[in-house]
């Protein structure tokens, strides 16, 4: 307690506060820039966070990964480019909702519900970290593949109206996760000799190209009708009425976001993926999703910023770095001298609150920015299309060649925006093909690892009881919807 | 301790800034190298543990040469990218890459890349050496237990992917110890090793101090053998693999290379240049917070050799393993 | 409204074209060094394809609505024009490199696309083109391709 109210007393520290506040701006800027991602920034201000002293340092950095998070909803609602990769989730339904003139809406949702989850997984860091991270040594490969079955086996009913064509595509983003080095024999897979491929295909390209670049290619092509601009409500941020239809996916997505942030192999991608289609699967309005359901956006923004605080609770209470940003974070924690680990929450309660008033701090700064600006923002929609959708292009190709400074990506990007035209074109939906390409590696990577460790004997799977219950799970999840029919068939002629 | 380290490198600094004073000749002779920005090329994505020693070489390296550099991140092929953008540039000095293991391994299985003999070893930046761990319960009380269950049966061992750094490590630790030979267990990530062993997952690992760090102090992994030369002073009780009587070092190295062919005066000046930014006070700090060797940073002779001998050892242990062709 | 022509069958043989490559380059793979214990390279990628051609062929059966004009409009002679420039921007990356590239691609596909006049679009593209040397170049200092040109004058 004592540590609790040492740790808030930072908040009334005016250099710590601007430093938050400064990471909160900057972090909501680089997350909207493909390109640009929370990770890339951390890492490019670790150097120059060394003179600041630990806390200091530490809330910066904290705040800029807070934001960030946030930032690429933005760019994924207004343009269909997802600033980052989780922000793929939030693009399927909030951009339908910009096309139909509800930008404001979608962005203010999107601040409010990104707020609710992360603050929520912050407070579940304070009470739960150390408990919390001792789940992380019950996940073994067994466990982390019938995660993966379980968000794979929605993938049926996401996306596009046809069945047939959500199962091709998500077994399309299987194939396509495994393009390159196979981690447990070592054997390069459809590389084809390229070294781009043999590292494996990297979600940003596929994602900038997948949604951004074959939107535009479509706006290229849609040219003449798009005369319409259905702008006059693009201002209206939500209100009372939306929060209450959201109320429930935004608790769903704090708690699903919280839980797979907190899985150190798992990241905020696949918390946002699983938290839309559990949004979907609970939601009251059904035919809504796949047309711009503000419910869908509610879902997975809630769900991939509560993976934020989620992420780190292996971070500070293990040691373990709980998705690629946190590692640097953690980096930047040891390079300051901070060890993280269990002792941290009782030999340095101080500096570890300090942590969380940050987050706590700059999850309230990006609400009040995000709300406030959400407006702003909203007008992007009336940029005259001739000079937003080249500079989306633009920015796209920027973004693929940014993260890792590679004309391959850019190639990779440009391939997967003709598929992601032919999709819109053909009726497919992106959401099942990247399901398939995010989730599909872990099922196969942690498949044959399991494999490895039962020594080939499959039927040791059975003493894994947290891998056993999940597949239970999908296995009801996947027959329920069969039995309630059959169920209503029975009854229905009395 | 700190404090102490770092005034006594920031004294080094200053004789080290002093002696370019007192030879200005020296520096006219030269003329004006670096006369333009340095490139440090590295194979790492941006924020991945070896772009981070460049960056942290970098901090004090621009004053050092009075010249700017930048990192440039050529991620794909496991360092092939790395070492095809540097042999594109001219062998003039001011392109220098940061080696690891990883690119000897890549040189030996991957012809079309420049090979080990392109390479002229400037500095070594860091040297982290591994341990031989298992978890709390494990029924290996100690090394000779380990060593005595691996000769009845194949032992579990996690680590990096098939035909990575860590795979050769286990193979070659094996070996020394004439164990059967291991099963490895691959991982993405010293974080997934080390949550998978304290989850009993597998039956032991080689890890670098610092990734289980957390786990070692509250006792959750314990040590059985350091596969390191001498003790090392993190960890003073622990025998290393040498004294039982193991001949196996096994350390997660970089250091900064050059193309064959650059003149050897700039070599000189460059090996100079980075021993001295990296003996300043943020580097020390950086290694000794990271739980890396303090004496990490050598000059060319040591890093050379060192080198030398892992491109031998390495093509064996890929030859052994059936990864070579 | 013009009804396409049921796509359903062409994109079914696609996909399954797609599968029967994948199939057929399992079998280029490396093979695997021996003594490895658990699943191999080719296992999955082939369960995988298979599945995939199953599924093309459910397609391929399946008569579903066409769809309309409005849903699929045709792909102009200038749309066309436009995705040749998207498709030369590298090439003239490569030339001139990436920061000069920017305006002028932004000036003539905007120019292209019609209904904005020329001094926005000059504005908007050399506002871009020195936003984003400022953001990417001189803030965060990553290394964008200088190309040929760059090389030349020594970048």
């Amino acid at each position: 307690m004592e540590g609790f109210l040492g740790g808030l007393a930072i908040l009334v520290d005016p250099w710590v506060m601007l430093m938050v506040f400064l990471g909160t701006v900057l972090g909501i800027f680089v997350g909207a820039l493909p390109g640009i991602s929370g990770s890339t920034t951390i890492a490019l201000m670790l150097p120059m966070t060394i003179a600041m002293g630990p806390i200091p340092a530490i809330c910066f950095l904290g705040a800029i990964y807070c934001a960030a998070n946030f930032g690429g909803s933005i760019t994924a609602i207004m343009v269909n480019a997802p600033g980052d990769p989780s922000a793929s989730a939030t693009a399927l339904e909030g951009y339908k909702m910009a096309e139909k003139g509800q930008a404001g809406l979608a962005l203010g949702m999107s601040a409010v519900s990104s707020a609710i989850g992360g603050i929520f997984s912050i407070f579940v860091l304070i009470i739960a970290a150390p408990l919390l991270a001792r789940a992380a040594y019950s996940f073994g490969p067994p466990e982390y593949f019938a995660l993966a079955v379980f968000g794979l086996s929605m993938c049926a009913a996401i996306g596009g109206d046809s069945a047939v064509k959500n199962l091709i595509a998500a077994a399309l983003g299987v194939l396509l996760a495994t393009i390159g080095m196979d981690l447990t024999t070592g054997t390069e897979r459809f590389a084809f000799g390229i070294d781009e491929l043999a590292d494996g295909i990297k979600f940003v390209p596929v994602l900038i190209g997948l949604f951004a670049v074959g939107e535009m290619l479509d706006q290229v092509v849609r040219r003449a009708e798009k005369a319409k601009i259905i702008a006059m409500d693009a201002a209206r941020v939500p209100g009372m009425a939306e929060f209450r239809k959201c109320n429930r996916s935004i608790w769903l997505g704090s708690v699903i976001g919280t839980f797979i942030g907190a899985l150190p192999a798992l990241g905020a991608t696949t918390a946002a993926l699983i938290g839309y289609n559990e949004t979907r699967r609970w939601s009251k309005h059904k035919e809504e999703f796949g047309k711009g359901s503000i419910e869908g956006v509610a879902g997975p923004e809630a769900a991939n910023n509560a993976a934020v605080g989620g992420s780190m609770v292996p971070t500070l209470a293990l040691g373990i770095p709980g998705s690629a940003t946190t590692a640097i974070i953690l980096a930047g924690l040891i390079v300051q001298g901070v060890r993280p680990g269990p002792h941290l929450f009782t030999e340095q309660p101080t500096l570890l609150y300090a942590v969380f008033a940050s987050m706590l701090a700059a999850n309230l700064f990006y609400l009040g920015l995000g709300l406030y600006m959400a407006k702003f923002f909203a007008r992007i929609s009336l940029v005259p299309p001739a000079i937003l959708w080249p500079s989306v292009f633009v920015l796209s190709i920027i973004g693929a060649y940014g993260p890792d400074q590679s004309m391959g990506d850019v190639v990779i990007m440009l391939i997967a925006g003709v598929v992601g035209f032919l999709f819109r074109r053909t009726g497919f939906s992106p959401a099942p093909l990247i399901m398939g390409l995010v989730l599909g590696g872990k099922m196969e990577e942690t498949l044959k690892q399991s494999l490895i460790i039962f020594g080939d004997d499959v039927s040791l799977f059975a003493t894994r009881p947290i891998a056993m219950t999940l597949l239970a799970i999908t296995a009801v999840g996947l027959l329920w919807p069969l039995f309630s029919r059959l169920w209503r068939l029975r009854v229905a002629p009395r | 301790m700190s404090f102490i380290t770092s005034r006594r490198s920031l004294a080094r600094l200053g004789l080290g800034a002093g002696a370019l004073l007192a030879a200005p000749r020296l520096t006219r002779a030269q003329a004006a190298f670096p006369e333009r920005m340095i490139e440090v090329v590295t194979h790492a994505g941006v924020g991945g543990g070896t772009d981070i020693t460049a960056r942290m070489m970098m901090v004090q390296a621009a004053g050092e040469f009075k010249q700017e550099l930048v990192v440039v991140n050529r991620t794909a092929g496991s360092g092939a990218q790395a070492l095809q953008y540097l042999a594109s540039k001219p062998a003039d000095g001011h392109t220098i890459i940061l080696v690891t293991q990883t690119h000897l391994l890549t040189q030996i299985r991957n012809r079309n890349v420049p090979q080990f003999a392109d390479l002229v070893p400037l500095v070594r930046a860091t040297d982290d050496p591994q341990l031989v761990l298992v978890r709390r319960d494990s029924p290996f009380r100690t090394a000779a237990d380990l060593v005595a269950a691996g000769k009845q049966r194949s032992l579990r061992f996690g680590g990096t992917h098939v035909g990575g750094v860590d795979h050769i490590a286990i193979f070659s630790f094996g070996r020394a110890a004439g164990l059967q030979q291991p099963t490895l267990v691959p991982f993405r990530g010293g974080g997934e090793i080390v949550i998978n062993l304290v989850g009993g997952n597998t039956d032991s690992a080689l890890v670098n101090p610092a990734e289980a760090e957390s786990q070692l102090r509250s006792g959750e992994l314990r040590p059985l053998l350091a596969l390191s030369e001498k003790r090392l002073p993190g960890f003073p009780d622990l025998p290393t693999a040498k004294e039982s009587g193991i001949d196996c070092v096994a350390s997660t190295v970089r250091g900064f290379c050059v193309l064959k062919g650059t003149p050897e005066d700039r070599v000189a000046r460059l090996e100079q240049g980075l021993v001295r930014a990296m003996s300043g006070p943020i580097f020390k700090t950086y290694l000794e917070n990271t739980g890396q060797s303090p004496d990490s940073v050598v000059g060319r002779a040591e890093w050379g050799a060192q080198l030398q001998a892992f491109h031998e050892s390495g093509r064996e242990a890929l030859q052994a393993l059936g990864l070579l062709r | 409204m013009r009804r396409a022509r049921n796509p359903n069958h062409a994109i079914a043989a696609t996909i399954a074209v797609v599968a029967l490559c994948a199939i057929a380059a399992t079998f280029t793979f490396e093979p695997v060094p021996p003594g490895l214990p658990g699943l191999g390279a080719v296992e999955f990628p082939r369960l995988v394809s298979g599945i995939l051609l199953a599924l093309a062929l459910v397609l391929g059966l399946t008569a579903a609505s066409p769809p309309t004009e409005e849903e699929v409009p045709r792909v102009s002679g200038q749309a066309w024009v436009i995705f040749a420039l998207c498709l030369g921007f590298l090439p003239l990356v490569d030339m001139i490199g990436m920061i000069p590239a920017i305006p002028i691609f932004l000036l003539v596909v905007g120019r292209l696309w019609g209904g904005t006049a020329w001094p926005s679009l000059l504005l908007s593209a050399l506002g871009m083109g020195i936003g984003i040397w400022i953001v990417f170049v001189k803030i965060f200092r990553l290394t964008l391709p200088k190309g040929w040109l760059g090389t030349m004058l020594g970048l």
